[in-house]
């Protein structure tokens, strides 16, 4: 996965979320965005998947530019996957039907094979016995397991994943850490931010530590842990490792 | 329930029907004697037809009130400032002015005159047309305030997400938005649905021959007191009541989803 973005501003408002903010990465199968909450890792993160059209500046995926405009990113969005946060299941559908519903009327395939894909995506996770049930009677790891089978189920070139983990106790974060982890082995391109050090170390390519809507360091995390070069990022593992 | 509390509840139960009794006793005993039900079995076929054109109104009011009110909630979320503030001030004039008001203005003032002669010439009688016109934008107001507020309502993650698996703005709406925002409504809609069935009444004031329209011709023929308001009642009974306990069934049904 090739990423170019330049110069790259996303106001709210008054507040700045990304200040002319540059990253660029030749060649990762996994980037790991890390930094203080608030730094805009998630925004970035919502322009990359799609979801927010910046201000000003350009982003290049795989050499491509972000389409511009709503109408122009729904293809972009259908190439690729997000999961959020908060388990974002569509709470009125089971957990098949969240996988197969965009299956079929994203992606055009016909009702039987979008329900054998969404079948199958949900065998490989583990969650065949909870294929009919709703996100209210699935646990917190369940349902973030479903939802990654969503953003995976139709082979997405690049999965944005905006903290994964971040609404789950440690067993349930380790169960949906381990799934992503498989996903890279596999090949899959990933984008996520996390605040699991041990993670981004273990299973990154690369990090970039995003601090007041900037790239403040981007480096292989063996080097980005061991030698933290600029300030910022050195204090901001100081304290995050301390516990 | 323990034993103590059973019988307290048979007790309650014995003087509330003891009251009611002697209370309908008293009251139908002293009109008893002005009371013919023959009369009522005599126009039978009149109340019946009545009948059957205030659940025709009311079915073609409902779906063309949802449709209306569908369009009131997207206009109010619209992108364009202008279609906003209109729907808006429709909306509002709407539920601000009475249906009475409505029905009267709106039928001998403006769309008789119109609408009359054509809708005539093409073989339609323009009342009920009219009417049902009326009465579903009335209700098609309240039901887009009910349905903006519900969509609304919904939490910014799932319209993230819905846009996140690729939906376009349409798919969005029909696939995540309105399912779940008609859930969290349906008392409110059902609400709404009786208050069209009761209100489809007030059409008596243009002339369409609907099932108050009729008993009130039947009373006002025959003198008939009780054996005219009672079927009228029950008529409308039979009609409101199937659509409270359905909504409270899919309430009920629905309650452990979300």
């Amino acid at each position: 996965m090739k990423l170019e973005v330049d110069q790259l501003v996303k106001r709210y408002g008054g507040t700045t979320a990304l200040d002319s903010l540059t990253l660029r990465v030749a060649d990762a199968r996994v980037l790991a965005l890390i930094g203080p909450s608030g730094g805009g890792k998630s925004t970035l993160l919502r322009v990359l998947g799609g979801l927010e059209t910046p201000d000003s500046g350009t982003v290049m995926v795989n050499s491509r530019p972000l389409p511009a405009g709503e109408v122009g990113l729904i293809p972009y969005r259908r190439r690729n996957g997000f999961l959020f946060q908060q388990f974002n299941l569509f709470p009125h559908l089971t957990a098949l039907e969240n996988i197969a519903l965009p299956l079929e009327k994203a992606h055009g395939l016909d009702r039987g094979a979008a329900r054998d894909t969404a079948s199958a995506a949900l065998g490989r996770f583990g969650l065949s016995s909870h294929a009919h049930k709703l996100p209210a009677q699935l646990s917190g790891g369940q349902q973030q397991r479903v939802g990654i089978a969503r953003a995976v189920a139709h082979q997405p070139e690049v999965l944005f994943l905006d903290e994964p983990t971040s609404a789950l106790d440690p067993e349930m974060t380790a169960e949906v850490l381990e799934l992503v982890q498989e996903l890279a082995e596999a090949g899959q391109h990933i984008v996520l931010s996390t605040h699991e050090m041990g993670f981004a170390r273990e299973v990154a390519d690369e990090v970039a530590f995003i601090a007041d809507g900037r790239v403040a360091e981007h480096a292989p995390p063996a080097r980005f842990f061991n030698e933290p070069a600029s300030p910022d990022s050195s204090r901001f593992l100081s304290r995050v490792m301390r516990w | 329930m323990n034993r103590r509390l059973w019988i307290a509840n048979l007790t309650a139960a014995l003087v509330v029907a003891g009251l009611l009794g002697a209370l309908f006793n008293a009251v139908f005993g002293a009109l008893a004697t002005h009371t013919d039900w023959s009369r009522a079995w005599e126009y039978r076929g009149m109340l019946w037809q009545g009948w059957l054109t205030t659940l025709s109104i009311a079915s073609a009011a409902l779906v063309c009130g949802m449709i209306i009110g569908l369009l009131f909630m997207l206009g109010q979320r619209s992108n364009l400032v202008v279609v906003r503030w209109c729907c808006r001030g429709i909306l509002e004039f709407l539920r601000d002015t009475p249906l009475l008001v409505h029905l009267l203005f709106g039928y001998f003032v403006i769309l008789a005159p119109l609408l009359a002669r054509p809708l005539g010439a093409a073989g339609w009688n323009d009342k009920p047309i009219i009417g049902v016109l009326i009465l579903s934008l009335f209700h098609g107001a309240y039901l887009g305030e009910i349905l903006r507020g519900a969509v609304e309502s919904i939490p910014r993650t799932q319209w993230d997400s819905a846009r996140a698996v690729g939906f376009d703005r349409i798919q969005v709406y029909r696939h995540v938005i309105i399912p779940q925002a008609l859930r969290r409504v349906l008392p409110a809609i059902a609400g709404s649905f009786v208050s069209l069935i009761k209100d489809s009444s007030l059409l008596n004031v243009i002339g369409v021959t609907e099932f108050f329209y009729n008993t009130r011709n039947f009373i006002t023929g025959t003198y008939a007191g009780l054996e005219g308001y009672v079927p009228l009642a029950i008529g409308y009974l039979v009609l409101t009541l199937p659509v409270a306990w359905l909504a409270h069934w899919l309430e009920r049904r629905f309650r452990h989803e979300t």
